[in-house]
This record gives C-alpha cells, structure tokens and sequence, in this order.
C-alpha cells in the first residue's frame, strides 16, 4: 500500500465520525491483530499492514459507514 | 461582556467581565430558591480565569446562611487559584460574614476609604488578605484536587450540566448549549438545554458530521460563523437551519488530552460569537476536559473493562465461526474471515451478528421438556 492510499484510510475515518481509539476498538473486535499504535501507523502510511489487517481496517470503516446510512466506500484492497 | 439573571423581582445577579477582573454585584435577597444561582455565578466568574473577583453586595442582604457558605466556597476556590475575592458590603453585613468560621480563618476586614458612589457606611474584605489555609500546589494541581468529585458518571455528567447551565449564562451570544461525549464509541448528548438544541446534536451524530463531531473526533474547535454560507458539513447544514440556528461553536473536551467528546453552544444570531465569547467558551471548556481528566479513572476503569468484556466476546465469536467455516469448506483462516466478510458486506448485516448466527448454526435443535418426559413416561409403561 503506498503513502496517499493510506492516508486515505485516515481520511475515511474522519468522514466516519471515528476517532483513533474508537476505530481500534472496532478493528480489534473484528479480529485485527495490530496494536493501536500500529494501527494509527497504518492509517498513515507509516507502516505497511498485512492484506488480512487491510481487510478488517476497511471493513471496520465500512460498518461505521453503514451505521450512518452509507453504502461501503473503503475498498478491501 | 457581561451577562445577568433574574430570578424574580427580587434577587439579581450581575456579573461583568474586564480584563483580569470579575465584578459580580448581587441585588436583593437571596433564600433558598435563588441561592444556587449566586453559586453558578461566581463559579463563572472563576472559570473565566479572573484574578481578581469583587463581589458588591451592597444592596443585598441573606435570608438563608447557605448564602454564607456558597460564598466561603467561592473565596476557597479562587484562593487555591491564585486569585482573590473581594467582598463590598454595608458593615454590618461583613461583621456577620466575619463571625462564620468559613470566613473567619480566610479573610479580614480591611479598613475601605470612603467611596464616593457609594455613600453608606461600607467596608470591604479580601480573601488573599491572609495565607490561605490549603497549602499552595500548583494551580492545576490543586484545581485537580477541588474538583475531585467522586468517580461515578453520574457524578461527571451533573457537574458537566452545571457547567453547561453556567455557560449558557455567561456566553452572550448562546441560545443554546450541549456537551456531547464520546461512550462506548458513540456519541451522545450528556446535556442540553432545551431539544432543539439536543436535536441539533442528534442531526450531527445521525449525519457523521458537523462542528460537534469533528471537535470531538480532531481535538480542534470548529467556528460556523453563518450557517448560510456554510460548505463544510453538506449534510448537517440544511437541519441545522431549518431549526433555526445559524451560529455554531464546538470546543474540544479532552480527557488526558484525547478527545473525548465537545461543548457546543448554539445561537440563532450569525457571527453571535465575538472574540470575548471565543475566549470564555474555552475556558469552559478546559474546566469541562479538567473534570473528565479528574474523573478519568473512573472511565478507565469501569466504562472500558465493560466495554472491553464486549470487545473481547465479540472476537472470540468471530473467531469461533472462522473456524467453523475452515473446518466446513477445508479453506485457509484468511479465506474464512472473507467469506465472513463477504457476507456482511453483501448484505449490510455486522459481521459480529452473520459470526454469531454460525455458531449457533452448529446446535442440535433442542428438544422440547414435554416431549422428553411424555417419552420416558411411555417408555416405562
């Protein structure tokens, strides 16, 4: 995942309403492993997530996204 | 600025704002009704981070000692501060403020030349005349320490509406205040005054946006200065005209510096929030992060074992029917999480609640009690 596409997941989670421990919380009950300073990492593009935690970081936003009418914007890869 | 309140005819506050001073002058008499109000006030006058509060009671007299004591407290708050109370009355008003333990070991009476607006016989006390009786701490410290309320959330959420209720008055332009927190991961309005204004944060949280929500969401206050020119939150924007509000201000509150949550006040009035006003709403809200920051081991503690209970059983259920699905399709963990995931993303259905039901996909139908005996009764026959 390079740079701007990660950024975009932080983008993604201040449209949502999120903030950084609340996305955690979400991510980490769908079975995401990384700890939460990893995750902020991730949403930075500091560090590069495995496919699998891409996977639950997007769809942790997209629940989000349903929850407020929405549709499931984050893509899954 | 300044702002006043009137209860009825006869009791009234008047509190004005300057510089690094707070005149807050009482008319009238105070009882049982109206005390709490003569509370709220000097409260305000402290928040806003005056120095020096002068509180006139010339024209005053009390009917109920609680008034005493609400002083007392008031001249202890701004003392632990750093600051000073001073108190105008008639003489022999002071001679009975004296005679109170309270006041006796944190003021004295100081001689006053004659002031020539006010004629009667009148003398003035000072709280920082004398060492105050609480060691000095560091003001935040001992800010912390004052308001040390006990860790329940019940607890928190009156004193954040008594904050909200002193906000609302000493904020010109407001015609409406709310706090909202962060609980669970959701927000929610812990106070507001009245429901239009609890609809307003309600448009946000439905929405996902709004002034509220990101200043709870950035730790950044957000200013909508006229709502009518308004771009940034396309969504929200049309509601919150429609109920007539045309002015938003939203203050972050932090807990131990994280956002947790905003104070926003409302006004039907474009630009009804000048730089005085700016400047008194952070206040309150910094008042309002420092009550969340003291309390923040009780929110540590309780809310989120709770919730992490919650998060902890939501995890072991999905990770109980991953396995399920790898044990039923012969497929890798990842390709189970995806059918998972799949499945709520095709049918918007949480991916905690499809989890759920394959689990409960794997249990014999049960079998009804009646059945069961009315077997062995035949059985045995």
């Amino acid at each position: 995942m390079n740079q701007s596409k990660s950024a975009m997941l932080d983008r993604y989670r201040q449209e949502a309403g999120l903030s950084q421990g609340d996305l955690f919380l979400r991510y980490f009950e769908l079975g995401g492993m990384a700890t939460a300073l990893e995750l902020e990492a991730a949403l930075f593009g500091a560090l590069l997530p495995s496919m699998h935690d891409r996977e639950v970081i997007a769809h942790a936003l997209n629940e989000r996204f349903v929850e407020l009418g929405g549709n499931h914007p984050v893509p899954y890869k | 600025m300044s702002s006043k309140c009137d209860s009825n005819y006869e009791f009234g506050v008047s509190v004005v704002f300057g510089g690094d001073r707070a005149n807050v002058e009482v008319l009238g008499v105070l009882d049982g009704s109206n005390a709490h109000l003569l509370g709220e006030f000097l409260n305000a006058a402290i928040a806003s981070g005056s120095d020096l509060v002068a509180l006139h009671l010339e024209e005053f007299d009390l009917e109920d000692p609680i008034g005493i004591q609400i002083i007392a407290e008031a001249a202890h708050h701004l003392v632990a501060l750093g600051g000073r109370l001073t108190i105008h009355a008639a003489q022999t008003f002071l001679a009975r403020l004296t005679t109170v333990d309270e006041f006796r070991d944190l003021v004295e009476v100081q001689a006053r030349e004659q002031d020539p607006e006010h004629l009667g016989i009148a003398q003035s006390i000072s709280s920082a005349a004398m060492t105050p009786r609480v060691a000095s701490l560091h003001p935040e410290e001992e800010l912390r320490r004052l308001i040390a309320v006990p860790s329940s959330r019940d607890v928190v959420d009156g004193v954040l509406r008594l904050l909200l209720g002193i906000a609302q008055v000493a904020i010109g332009g407001a015609d409406g205040v709310s706090v909202s927190l962060r609980r669970q991961g959701v927000l929610a309005t812990v106070a507001a005054s009245d429901q239009t204004i609890s609809a307003m944060d309600a448009n946000q949280y439905r929405t996902g946006e709004g002034p509220c929500v990101d200043a709870s969401v950035t730790g950044r206050w957000f200013h909508a200065e006229s709502l009518s020119s308004e771009s940034r939150w396309p969504r929200f924007t049309p509601a919150a005209l429609g109920l007539g509000i045309n002015a938003i201000l939203s203050l972050p509150l932090l807990s131990e510096d994280h956002p947790v949550g905003a104070l926003n006040i409302y006004s039907r009035t474009e630009s009804a929030f000048g730089s005085d006003d700016q400047r008194l709403a952070t206040l309150f809200a910094e008042e309002a992060s420092s009550i969340l920051s003291a309390a923040g081991v009780d929110l540590s503690d309780t809310q989120s074992s709770h919730q992490i209970g919650r998060s902890l059983q939501i995890r072991r259920t999905i990770a109980q029917a991953e396995g399920i699905i790898m044990e039923r399709r012969g497929v890798s963990a990842d390709a189970a999480y995806s059918e998972l995931r799949d499945h709520s993303q095709r049918t918007n259905q949480p991916l905690r609640e499809f989890a759920a039901s394959v689990v409960d996909s794997t249990q014999l139908p049960k079998i009804p009690t009646e059945d069961r005996s009315s077997g062995g009764e035949h059985e045995s026959k």
